[in-house]
């Protein structure tokens, strides 16, 4: 029972990975307009939200590195992408947190800059491997549609990961301290 | 130099960018070439795709309870649609057995095999799709224990919605016919001219992300609503296959060819149930 505690996290990402293929299945119609289309990232919204509820844990970076590399083999067939972005950005996050207020307004626009940040890298990236070719109109009006599902999904999973942060840090057994 | 090579917090970046080009290039390079993933890529991908089911049960539900619905409202037009099909449907289905029948005999009278139009279908569910809104990607619940292997063509909706990229040994991923990766595998096509000639090309994307049939290269003019089949001749996908309808004609941005802008038949925005289609006459 206290290495399936010091796992929830880990478990609780991979559930998330899982909901982004799915959900972006089901939606992807109510998620696109025209020919822009928004992301569905309530993983990495998770990882940055762990980084700001949780501003002590190193090993949640380490988390957030093996997280990185199973969304980009599962998802894109290329490393480089997730798996760079999630462990600067949970390390960002935890700088970051230490001078935030801990309201739920102030988080909410540091993970909106942190996904803008992640769709303009992927952009980028994808673009100089040749994988896509989208030109910047069409990648400013993403952005602006992405934003706003981001919004919605932050909203949705805001208080399920404060709670798996708080209560189920990684590799850490609260339990022993509380004895 | 030397005080570069002393600044030890530096250096360290340096060589994690280094480390992280060599490893992008690497898995660019290894996601072009390969027949098959490595072992670790088609692991994580089996084991995902795992997670992926488990999660579409609960979604499926529901999705399929709101589709539910909105099939009831449409019941009624459907219904009357689907009447006036009908009488046409029984002649056509005889009309083609018969035509099949004398296919098989004039095969056989030439001791033919397999030609380019011959192929089998695996039907496949779709369990997911790339979370990122630039990458036009499917996962399917089938791999190469079902006789999956990759860039085979994959239809839905009546129409060929995309390819097979990447083939593990329980799920696959298909790259949609609409994506914009340069170095993917394009459909070679046809089409019947308005003169009655046979019209070759290549299905591309254009600019705003429709589907676009490039290097004709004869000037005959395809009218609207002609139907663009594969060729066969691109050795991956058999002959026969609908791509789509022709919308409009234009020039490309050089002015050297015709780029005919294409409606694509195949369901791509939902596509739930997909099927791949195995060619059967070797490359």
């Amino acid at each position: 029972m206290r290495i399936f505690r010091e796992w929830v996290l880990a478990i609780a990402l991979f559930v998330a990975l899982t909901l982004d293929g799915s959900i972006s299945l089901y939606l992807h119609q109510f998620m696109t307009w025209n020919t822009y289309g928004a992301s569905c990232w309530i993983m990495p919204i998770g990882i940055m939200l762990i980084g700001l509820f949780d501003d002590v844990n190193s090993k949640e970076i380490w988390l957030a590195l093996g997280a990185g590399i199973v969304a980009d083999i599962s998802t894109l067939g290329i490393i480089g992408i997730y798996t760079v972005f999630l462990p600067l950005a949970c390390w960002a996050c935890q700088r970051v947190a230490r001078f935030l207020p801990e309201v739920f307004w102030s988080r909410l626009l540091v993970v909106l800059l942190g996904l803008t940040l992640l769709d303009l890298y992927s952009w980028v990236v994808l673009s100089l491997v040749g994988i896509i070719t989208v030109s910047v109109h069409m990648m400013l009006m993403s952005l602006l549609l992405n934003l706003g599902w981001s919004i919605i999904f932050f909203v949705l999973t805001y208080w399920i990961w404060g709670n798996l942060a708080t209560n189920y840090p990684f590799m850490v057994d609260l339990n022993a301290y509380r004895q | 130099m030397k005080k570069f090579l002393q600044n030890k917090k530096l250096l360290s970046a340096f060589i994690i960018v280094i480390v992280i080009i060599a490893v992008l290039g690497g898995s660019v390079s290894l996601r072009n070439k390969r027949n098959s993933p490595l072992f670790i890529q088609s692991f994580g991908n089996d084991i995902v795709a795992v997670g992926s089911r488990i999660v579409d049960v609960p979604l499926g539900l529901i999705s399929g309870g709101l589709n539910n619905v909105n099939s009831l409202l449409n019941t009624q037009q459907e219904n009357d649609y689907l009447k006036s099909k009908v009488t046409d449907l029984g002649q056509t289905k005889a009309r083609n057995q018969a035509l099949a029948a004398e296919n098989k005999q004039l095969k056989a009278a030439l001791k033919l095999k397999d030609t380019l139009t011959g192929y089998s279908l695996i039907n496949a569910s779709v369990i997911s799709r790339s979370p990122d809104t630039w990458s036009d990607l499917l996962v399917i619940n089938k791999g190469s224990s079902s006789g999956i292997a990759k860039n085979q063509a994959v239809m839905c909706g009546g129409g060929v919605i995309g390819r097979v990229i990447e083939v593990s040994a329980a799920s696959s991923k298909i790259e949609l016919i609409t994506t914009t990766d340069k170095s993917a595998n394009r459909f070679a096509v046809q089409a019947t001219a308005t003169n009655g000639k046979t019209v070759h090309g290549l299905i591309t994307v254009n600019t705003n992300g429709g589907l676009a049939f490039t290097q004709v290269v004869d000037s005959n003019k395809l009218k609207k609503g002609t139907k663009v089949y594969t060729s066969g001749m691109g050795g991956n996908s058999p002959k026969g296959l609908l791509i789509g309808t022709v919308e409009a004609t234009t020039r490309d941005s050089f002015g050297l060819s015709n780029m005919i802008n294409i409606k694509p038949a195949g369901e791509i925005n939902d596509p739930s149930v997909v099927s791949v289609i195995v060619r059967k006459v070797a490359k």
